[in-house]
């Protein structure tokens, strides 16, 4: 059921019930009140008769005419009444009463003996006449002897209040089922004014989810709950968008370092094969297919090792691993290797600095960072290391002094296949991932990498790990 | 042909340049985008194929400055993005092709013939000059239907002078094109190749098609 229905229809028997409730109550006090005002009425004429019989000799006042003259209200259309004698019988009657012929009945009679007045309701002789009756009784006091008691007993007619009575109900019955309609017809109008957004929500939403994150929510913003949604959404639309254009750039990214060993492959090889090579050739072909299998290999391996970082699936040990060993290990490795291309490898200061982590992926960090800075030396140049205790940290320092690079390069330097100018033009390229996993590496260990270069003088690249405070 | 080639992968680069040779064509192969530009406006190429992702300078802007300069010379794209966005950015900047890496050889070989064919409005993919025939995908030279057997740089120099037909070739435009080497004076070994060719094409026939230009250089046309 739409939202708007369904509010519309609360709304409406809500407003139902309390109108019948209102209505019940109002046709209940108003019939109590008009109840109580002819019952006052009724018990103010017979007291007045009362008194005014107490005040005359009962035998002058069994003239009706005499009565009538007296007690001018009796006589009017809607009242009557009539005296019994104390042996029960009637004495006087107002003349419109003998049509109805009401006897006393032995309520009346009880009450009135034990001296209290009392109010009834009879059926009068003709059919659907209600009446009301008050019986009041008196005594003549004549001398000391205990006087005769009589009764005096008023009524009048139920029916005009009954009408009256009854045209409320009617009036009720009607106005309340219109009021009820117009109330829902408002409901129902407002309950679609505000609703209106969140069908134009629903639509951008559909063109979203189906791939569209350009859009954004265009609805008139005002600071109700509805503005505040808008603002919510569209800010929610506008990260998933940037993190969906992430992974479309380094998708694109990751195809694209691929293909350019492919390209290669395929290139070398067609040529190759277009027309009868010598044996050296053939053997240079194959050579350098290879080092693109292995370029290719690297890539993969790498970014399985970033898409399983990036689940948390890399194990990490945490044990104490001592730095400087680690340093000097590496720089043994890597010195020979630079040497052919005129790079000498050197350590300088070296902290006996014990950090907690992964040994294997410490060594891993620092032979990256060492290559890379032997790669992009220049023949003749120095890369040195170094390996400094501070403030309960230790800084491992990698220096070349080869291309370096401009401010937006440092900037960028560890993003996923970023590479600057420079090493793009280099001959032997990378796969661009290397810092990143340097990175990588560093933060899980709970401490940074950063970087300092200039162009054409070189750079430093720094990982700060906090130490091991138990071996320290 | 004088084929200009801008791309920084140094093995893609490579390749290409010995596939091109091996076609026949002279070709300078430069992997950085501000001096690929200067190549490009200063000297006179056939042909240029453009590497979008340069280092220095990238592919497109390159493309707009050789554009500006009114150098009509075809333009190859190549590039790793296979994007169709990417494709008609290329296009639309003044590119007349595209290639998507990595790409087939025969492929590449094929795209630059139908582009050097462009600027001579030569149709059926040969170039005629009177009954000389010369089809640039079979490298086959015939006149009159007799097949004429060239060597790699008699094909090159006949190709040029066929493409060129009517035009006056000087030495200079010779040696760049089809040597890729500056003109040096006291060379002649354009004199040697230009008689080597009048030897096989128009030796015993009476129509001579390969004419020296006293002064200047040389022309291949029909009288």
């Amino acid at each position: 059921m739409p939202l708007r229905l369904r509010l519309t229809l609360w709304y409406g028997t809500t407003l139902a019930l309390v109108l019948v409730s209102f209505a019940f109550v109002l046709y209940t006090v108003m019939a109590q009140a008009l109840r109580a005002q002819v019952d006052e009425s009724l018990e103010m004429a017979a007291l007045a008769m009362v008194r005014s019989l107490e005040r005359h000799p009962l035998g002058s006042l069994l003239n009706f005419e005499r009565l009538s003259s007296e007690f001018s209200d009796l006589v009017t259309i809607d009242k009557f009444f009539q005296i019994f004698s104390p042996t029960g019988k009637v004495t006087i009657q107002s003349p419109h009463i003998q049509a109805r012929g009401i006897s006393l009945n032995s309520i009346a009679l009880e009450a009135a003996f034990a001296g209290k007045t009392v109010f009834q309701s009879v059926k009068g002789s003709s059919a659907n006449a209600s009446l009301r009756l008050v019986s009041v009784p008196f005594t003549y006091h004549k001398g000391r002897n205990k006087a005769p008691l009589y009764i005096v007993q008023v009524g009048t007619s139920l029916d005009p209040m009954e009408a009256t009575l009854h045209r409320l109900f009617i009036v009720l019955l009607i106005t309340g089922p219109i009021a009820l309609a117009l109330a829902m017809a408002g409901g129902w109008f407002l309950a679609g004014r505000a609703l209106r957004p969140v069908e134009s929500i629903r639509r951008t939403a559909q063109n979203i989810a189906s791939g569209d994150l350009t859009q954004r929510l265009t609805v008139k913003v005002t600071p109700d709950e509805i503005g505040r949604l808008v603002e919510t959404f569209n800010a929610m639309i506008a990260s998933l968008d940037a993190s969906f254009r992430e992974v479309r750039q380094f998708t694109a990214d990751a195809s694209h370092e691929l293909r350019t060993p492919l390209t290669v492959l395929k290139g070398e090889t067609e040529l190759a094969l277009r027309r009868p090579r010598t044996a050296e050739d053939y053997r240079q072909v194959l050579e350098s297919s290879l080092e693109e299998i292995d370029r290719m290999s690297k890539i993969v391996d790498e970014l399985l090792f970033l898409a399983r970082a990036d689940l948390g699936e890399v194990q990490m040990e945490s044990v104490p691993v001592r730095l400087g060993e680690l340093v000097k290990d590496i720089q043994r490795q890597a010195d020979p290797l630079g040497r052919e291309q005129g790079v000498r490898t050197t350590v300088s200061r070296v902290d006996p600095a014990v950090v907690r982590g992964d040994e294997l992926r410490l060594r891993e960090m620092l032979t990256n960072l060492v290559d890379n800075a032997i790669k992009y030396s220049r023949p003749g140049g120095e890369v040195e290391v170094t390996l400094v205790m501070n403030a309960g940290t230790a800084h491992l320092s990698v220096s070349d002094q080869g291309i370096g690079m401009d401010h937006a390069d440092q900037t960028r330097i560890f993003d996923r296949f970023y590479r600057a100018d420079a090493a793009r033009a280099h001959s032997k390229k990378g796969t661009g991932l290397g810092l990143a996993i340097c990175k990588w590496i560093a933060e899980c260990h709970k401490g940074r990498i950063e970087v300092q270069s200039k162009v054409g003088e070189g750079s430093r690249f720094t990982v700060v790990l906090p130490l091991d405070p138990l071996a320290h | 042909m004088r084929v200009l080639v801008l791309e920084d992968e140094v093995k893609v680069g490579a390749f290409i340049r010995r596939a091109l040779e091996e076609e026949s064509h002279a070709v300078d192969l430069c992997p950085e985008g501000v001096e690929g530009l200067g190549y490009a406006l200063n000297r006179t190429y056939d042909l240029i194929i453009l590497d979008l992702m340069l280092p220095g300078l990238p592919g497109l802007d390159i493309l707009k400055k050789i554009r500006e300069e009114k150098i009509q010379t075809p333009v190859l794209i190549l590039t790793a993005r296979s994007q169709v966005d990417q494709k008609v950015k290329g296009l639309d900047s003044g590119g007349d092709d595209y290639l998507t890496k990595p790409f087939a050889i025969e492929e590449l070989l094929a795209r630059v013939r139908a582009l050097c064919r462009r600027g001579t409005g030569e149709s059926r993919g040969v170039l005629q000059v009177d009954d000389l025939i010369l089809s640039p995908a079979t490298r086959e030279v015939t006149r009159s239907g007799q097949r004429i057997d060239l060597t790699a740089k008699e094909y090159a120099l006949l190709e040029y002078l066929m493409r060129n037909a009517g035009r006056v070739l000087t030495r200079p435009m010779i040696a760049e094109h089809v040597w890729n080497l500056d003109f040096d004076t006291s060379t002649n070994v354009i004199d040697v190749y230009v008689n080597y060719l009048r030897n096989k094409v128009d030796r015993g026939w009476d129509r001579q098609l390969i004419h020296t230009v006293r002064g200047s250089g040389y022309t291949l046309k029909a009288e």
